[in-house]
């Protein structure tokens, strides 16, 4: 029953070949779209921890801090427990970093009458202690300790990137839903269509002793098919445009630990998969509304 | 009306009993059958009993009931009051997903022929055999041989668009006979044919008949009528016609 069901779903897709391209189509390009903002949270993702791994607190000192002072500054950002490390870098050696960095340029700074910038303490933080609002509340703490002049960290940049990531999540989310419901109604649709273009023959059919199994089997294999095949193509447009377009997205500097991804085989799979479910779905309602005698 | 509105109105009658006694030649009975269809009844009171392996011809004007008789008949409409037994089965007791096994008892021929135009002769009457389950080959065969029967089997690769009219007959013939149903029922099935071809479909049915099978024909082809063949049961505005003495005979078939 099932390979006959099969076969003449085969058949009734060769012979409403348009309609059914136009709904593999409409669904490919839905996948295309949400799976493109998947891609984007992967990576955003991936970006984000690989970014917080490498995460510091530059704490600069007022000038003319003692020994002992640098010391109680040190045990006291140690005593808030976020700090894996507290690395003093002095006056001098952030100038002596700071002339190998700008390398040929340095001969820039012999003008100078003296030495500008300040002692320093470099914090590295524990892993917990790196999503931003715990970054954004430990700088303020250290910022409101004795001999602290100012605390830097990536603060504009990381509350730019938490913003646009969340936009991104929020709008992510909206068309992800838009496009389950869009999809849902193209199958929806296209059964209904193709049932109402055969009404006469579903008519016949019955008439001549069909059950509803013999007449639902054949739309629903044909509605996953769509689903099948509208979620692959979706996912291969994506991957082709993913191999063309990331090789000339050249990622450099501080961003170099970064390197994008596709999404993973499993997640691709359970897009394809949902593709063939909303098929389904789609198709269960036609058919409820249709084949009522 | 809902199956208890039917008994409850049977009872009122005094003559819900009369169900039990099933007579074993009666293959199909209609007791105090009426249709409406809002406020115009198209069938009134309507008994009538149709022996296993009879030839039925129902006759009468237009307008009469004949085609609400077989649509009755084939479950294509529920009768709004009274009772109908199919080879044994209440159709009134029958539940919708029972509906295509009762179907599958019966061959149906109809005037406008009802084949599927994207599909080819072939296909159109392997349907019936696809539907029950048959294997592909035996599919094959017995399709081909309900096709040489009617004499079509040489466009059994064609699409019935391109048929006449006699021919798209003959297949829709072949499609009811492919099955070896009981009871093969037949509306107008030379209504819109040519004398050649409507002498062509009587014959079939004939044969179909020689073969065992209960054939009811709603028919106003009085040509086909008058061949004497068969039983001529008369219906005038949704009511058999006691003139002609039908309603006599009609009765004589219930155990009252």
């Amino acid at each position: 029953m099932s390979m006959l069901a099969a076969k003449r779903a085969l058949r009734d897709i060769r012979s409403n070949i348009f309609l059914n391209m136009v709904s593999v189509l409409t669904i490919a390009l839905s996948v295309f779209i949400v799976s493109a903002f998947m891609l984007f949270f992967i990576n955003a993702t991936d970006f984000l921890d690989g970014w917080r791994k490498g995460v510091r607190i530059i704490v600069y000192m007022t000038d003319g801090a003692s020994e002992a002072e640098r010391l109680s500054l040190t045990e006291a950002i140690q005593k808030t427990g976020a700090a894996q490390e507290v690395v003093f870098i002095s006056r001098d050696e952030a100038f002596k970093d700071l002339k190998k960095k700008i390398g040929d340029q340095s001969s820039l700074l012999d003008g100078l009458d003296k030495n500008p910038l300040p002692d320093s303490l470099e914090i590295t933080l524990k892993d917990v202690y790196r999503g931003p609002e715990d970054i954004e509340a430990l700088a303020a703490r250290i910022a409101g300790l004795p001999q602290v002049d100012d605390v830097e960290y990536a603060q504009k940049w990381l509350q730019r990137f938490a913003g646009v990531y969340n936009l991104f999540k929020i709008t992510g989310l909206v068309l992800a839903s838009i496009f389950f419901i869009a999809t849902l109604l193209i199958i929806a649709n296209t059964i209904r269509i193709i049932m109402f273009s055969r009404r006469e023959e579903i008519e016949i059919i019955r008439i001549v002793g069909a059950d509803e199994n013999f007449i639902r089997y054949p739309l629903f294999i044909e509605a996953i098919l769509q689903g099948f095949l509208g979620g692959f193509l979706g996912i291969v447009a994506l991957f082709l445009a993913f191999v063309l377009t990331v090789p000339n997205l050249s990622i450099e500097g501080a961003f170099s630990f970064f390197e994008m991804r596709f999404i993973p085989v499993k997640f691709s799979l359970a897009i394809v998969l949902c593709s063939m479910t909303i098929g389904w779905i789609g198709c269960y309602f036609s058919i409820r509304k249709f084949l009522k005698l | 009306m809902s199956k208890l509105g039917s008994k409850l109105r049977l009872k009122d009658k005094g003559l819900s009993d009369m169900f039990v006694m099933h007579k074993e030649n009666t293959i199909i009975r209609m007791f105090r059958v009426s249709k409406r269809y809002g406020k115009m009844e198209a069938l009134s009171d309507l008994t009538l009993d149709i022996k296993d392996g009879e030839f039925v011809f129902v006759t009468g004007p237009s307008g009469a009931g004949k085609s609400t008789m077989i649509k009755l008949l084939y479950m294509g409409e529920i009768a709004s009051e009274g009772a109908i037994i199919i080879d044994g089965v209440y159709m009134d007791r029958i539940t919708r997903k029972q509906i295509p096994r009762l179907r599958r008892k019966l061959g149906i021929i109809f005037q406008d022929f009802k084949l599927i135009p994207t599909k080819t002769v072939f296909q159109n009457v392997a349907l019936v055999l696809e539907i029950v389950g048959v294997k592909p080959k035996e599919i094959q065969r017995r399709t081909m041989e309900a096709l040489e029967r009617v004499g079509i089997d040489d466009r059994a690769g064609e699409l019935t668009p391109v048929l006449s009219g006699g021919e798209k007959q003959r297949v829709a013939v072949a499609r009811a006979i492919v099955g070896e149903p009981r009871i093969i029922l037949a509306d107008e099935p030379t209504g819109s044919l040519d004398a050649d071809s409507a002498s062509h479909i009587f014959q079939l049915l004939q044969d179909a008949h020689a073969d065992g099978a209960t054939v009811v024909v709603a028919t106003h082809d009085q040509q086909m009528i008058n061949t004497g063949y068969g039983r001529v049961v008369r219906l005038a505005k949704g009511r058999l016609n006691s003139e002609d003495g039908e309603m006599q005979y009609a009765g004589q078939g219930m155990d009252v």
